[in-house]
């Protein structure tokens, strides 16, 4: 009985003493500051003001060199900046770079613009610069997935920092170099006092530095009290970590939250709209959802590829089933930017009919009676991937259930990006969706690239000698007039062939509670979010 | 029909029960007379519209009819739960009786493999069997069959140590009954009752785990019409179109309630002394 007594002491002990244990925090932060619950703007503890903003968790890292993504949280978080920065208009312009100039298009001479620090007090000369740019060089070689190479293969970087100018000797002809430097992958963080994998320790010249993190929870930052461009109007923020939209729109309706970048379910960006207490802003950026054809197989047939691109019908789906957050189009170039879209003509109208049609007239029919047509013999049995980005899934499930109504057999699947990756990069699939930046530097050059015999391979192995050709000169002419000529001619060549399919273009957008803060815009290239137009109301 | 008169009025409550789940059976199997709709039609331009007379539930995101799709849902949701009960109370009784049985090593194997998966959550495990086998109905009927066939097995092992060493079975042996014969004969009809009883109270519970398992994104995948995936499409319109949630939300909950209280009433049935 005794030892019964024990035992249950030594049990309620060991229990006892597993909970204090799990009740511990896992966080790397020192602190965390409380957010407001009654929609007003925070009053932090040394008396100034805070904002709360919920985004999408895309990394733990603010690092250029980790991936892509922590590429751009450090811009868009307000920690790291780029020598050009892209304005509203999705216009590169200067930023810590005061002054570029050029001869040939190969050689460049950038200034620093004097009197910049880092935020940790260090002064920003052109070495700091070359030695930032020249460590995300190192990385990609050693095999991180941070690529600068994409935009700007073998560069040579000279720095003076006596004249406070570096030398940018390019490979080619590089007529957008500021725009390519505006890419977040050209960030200037302070190698210094980087250590790789340290979340904390990398430092920028923007307006906010990170202070505390909880993983893959929140991120806390405050002031740079040193910021070369304006007074910061905050004290700091905190960004919560919310990668689902309802939880975002229902966040900053309960207060939890000030600010909220994209909230994509229709139905809660609707109720947003409607309630005068907060601002929706949007803009049609330069992010386009469309669908990748694998010409490796069936999909080589023409008829079958047209036949798809009558069956669907854009305009309902981006203006019904996904609520309006996409623009319904034709071409890869957005309409809203000036790229000729006007000049372009849709051969393929959505017309179910014209699709069945089309499929009968060439003989692509069902002969055994299973409800899905056959070519050459063999059931239509197309492998589509998605994932879950920006409504891309809705588009690929309502895009798989018109086929499917008409006989193209469609086998749908929701995965996760990485495992997407993996297939598209085997050539593994018939259709997968892709929601891409399609100016990431200013310009889409590197984006049609994606269609070019030489690259496509990742991208279905579409190969047209004629979109070739005009993409080589494309890629190399200083005419700004010829470019714009043959970005036409290049779309009109994508629609003919029914290349893809053309899902719309992205409504980015950014949603804030007009008592608390005021000066929030959405720029169309969305490595921007957190700027020093935030500021307080009142 | 007389004995019928008889145990309906014996037993009302599990006669009650047992109409609704036979009701519920009857629109799975009849779907197809009682639905208004295609289930998979998909009218793109009608999508998210409120309940009306032509559309009684509503229709969903790709305005597919919502009603058609509740109906034709029970035969996937009852269907996955039936199978999936049947295969752990079979492979579970199964092995208890054998582990039971023979004990020693056989028993010790049997025990250690149940121990280790009652060592982790369940819904945790079929969480990660679903997620490497792949996500559809299929395998997340494998998943939680692996993580829930240990209840079956620990219960009926236990009954079968109860009778094990009664004079009846030595002398089954002793005469030279085949093993065989002893398991199916003596031990199973033993068994059975309590087994049968703990199936039929666990419909519901499984029903409610296949549901969860779709509603994460491991169970069936669109466009299946499945009651725990109508949940999760019908989530992102929450506050805007509630109707999207509430149905398959109310079909869930009136069948799991009424397999839930047939068990409970099969328990009286079998087991009067209670």
């Amino acid at each position: 009985m005794k030892a019964k007594k024990i035992a249950a002491l030594v049990l309620t002990a060991v229990m006892t003493l597993s909970l204090v244990a799990c009740g511990g925090s896992s966080s790397g932060s020192s602190d965390s500051s409380s957010s407001s619950s009654d929609s007003s703007t925070s009053t932090s503890s040394s008396g100034g003001t805070t904002f709360t903003f919920g985004c999408d968790y895309f990394s733990e890292y603010i690092d250029p060199s980790v991936n892509v993504n922590s590429a751009w949280s450090l811009i868009r978080f307000g920690v790291g900046e780029t020598l050009f920065a892209f304005d509203i208009d999705a216009i590169a312009q200067e930023n810590i770079c005061d002054g570029a100039t050029t001869d040939d298009y190969i050689t460049w001479t950038l200034h620093i613009r004097d009197g910049i620090t880092f935020s940790n007090g260090k002064e920003l000369t052109a070495s700091a610069v070359v030695a930032s740019w020249e460590m995300m060089y190192k990385k990609e070689a050693a095999g991180s997935t941070s690529t600068p190479s994409q935009y700007l293969a073998n560069p040579t970087f000279t720095a003076d920092d006596a004249s406070g100018t570096i030398t940018v000797v390019c490979e080619d002809v590089t007529t957008n170099l500021k725009g390519i430097l505006a890419y977040p992958y050209f960030a200037v963080i302070d190698v210094d006092s980087y250590e790789e994998g340290v979340v904390d320790s990398v430092v920028g010249t923007g307006q906010y530095v990170l202070d505390s993190y909880v993983e893959a929870t929140s991120k806390t930052f405050v002031k740079n009290d040193s910021y070369w461009n304006g007074e910061v109007p905050y004290d700091g923020y905190t960004a919560i970590y919310m990668t689902d939209s309802t939880t975002k729109a229902m966040a900053i309706q309960s207060g939890d939250v000030d600010v909220v970048e994209n909230v994509t379910t229709a139905s809660d960006l609707e109720t947003l709209k409607n309630d005068s207490a907060y601002t929706v802003e949007s803009t049609a950026g330069g992010r386009l959802a469309n669908t990748y054809f694998n010409f490796n197989g069936q999909l080589a047939n023409d008829t079958l590829r047209q036949a798809i691109q009558y069956a669907i019908d854009d305009e309902t789906m981006c203006n019904v089933t996904v609520g309006g957050i996409y623009t319904a189009g034709c071409s890869v170039l957005p309409s809203s930017m000036d790229y000729g879209y006007d000049q372009l003509t849709d051969p393929y109208e959505y017309d179910l009919d014209a699709a069945v049609a089309l499929l009968d007239d060439a003989s692509i029919v069902d002969t055994d009676g299973d409800g899905v047509r056959e070519i050459d013999g063999e059931n239509i049995n197309l492998k589509y991937y998605s994932f879950e980005s920006r409504q891309l899934q809705t588009f690929a499930e309502a895009v798989s259930t018109v086929l499917n109504s008409i006989g193209i057999g469609v086998d749908y699947q929701v995965l996760d990006y990485d495992t997407i990756l993996g297939l598209q990069t085997s050539g593994d699939f018939d259709m997968v969706s892709s929601n891409a930046v399609i100016v990431p530097t200013g310009n889409p050059d590197a984006f049609l690239g994606n269609f070019y015999s030489g690259n496509s391979d990742g991208y279905g192995y579409y190969s047209n000698a004629e979109y070739d050709a005009a993409y080589e000169e494309m890629i190399t002419s200083t005419d700004e007039a010829r470019k714009a000529e043959l970005y036409v001619e290049m779309q009109q060549i994508l629609i003919d062939d029914a290349a893809t399919i053309v899902h719309g273009y992205y409504n980015s957008s950014i949603t804030y509670n007009n008592s608390v803060i005021q000066g929030v815009e959405m720029y169309p290239l969305d490595y921007t979010w957190i700027t020093t137009d935030w500021a307080p109301v009142g | 029909m007389q004995k019928l008169k008889e145990f309906v009025k014996k037993n009302p409550s599990f006669t009650v029960f047992a109409l609704l789940a036979l009701a519920i059976v009857l629109i799975a199997v009849f779907a197809p007379f009682i639905a208004t709709h295609d289930p998979y039609e998909a009218v793109l331009a009608d999508a998210v519209q409120a309940p009306s007379a032509e559309h009684w539930f509503g229709t969903d995101k790709m305005g597919r009819d919502l009603f058609s799709r509740v109906i034709y849902g029970a035969r996937t949701s009852l269907s996955a739960a039936l199978i999936l009960v049947a295969i752990i109370v079979v492979v579970g009784t199964m092995l208890g009786i054998i582990a039971g049985y023979f004990g020693g090593i056989v028993d010790a194997v049997i025990m250690r493999i149940s121990d280790m998966m009652i060592s982790f959550p369940g819904m945790v495990l079929a969480i990660a069997v679903a997620g490497i086998l792949g996500a559809n109905i299929r395998n997340a009927i494998i998943a939680i069959s692996i993580v829930s066939w240990t209840k079956y097995a620990r219960l009926s092992r236990s009954l079968v140590l109860k009778i094990r060493n009664r004079d009846y079975i030595a002398a089954a042996q002793l005469t030279g009954s085949k093993t065989g014969y002893i398991l199916t004969k003596h031990m199973l009809p033993n068994v059975l009752p309590t087994i049968l009883i703990t199936g039929a109270t666990d419909i519901g519970s499984m029903m409610l785990e296949i549901a969860g398992l779709s509603f994460l994104g491991f169970g069936a995948q669109s466009p299946t019409a499945e009651w725990g995936l109508m949940l999760n499409e019908g989530r992102a319109y929450m506050t805007a179109a509630p109707w999207l949630m509430i149905f398959p939300g109310l079909a869930i909950f009136i069948t799991v309630v009424v397999f839930n209280l047939l068990g409970d009433s099969l328990r009286d049935v079998l087991d009067p002394r209670s």
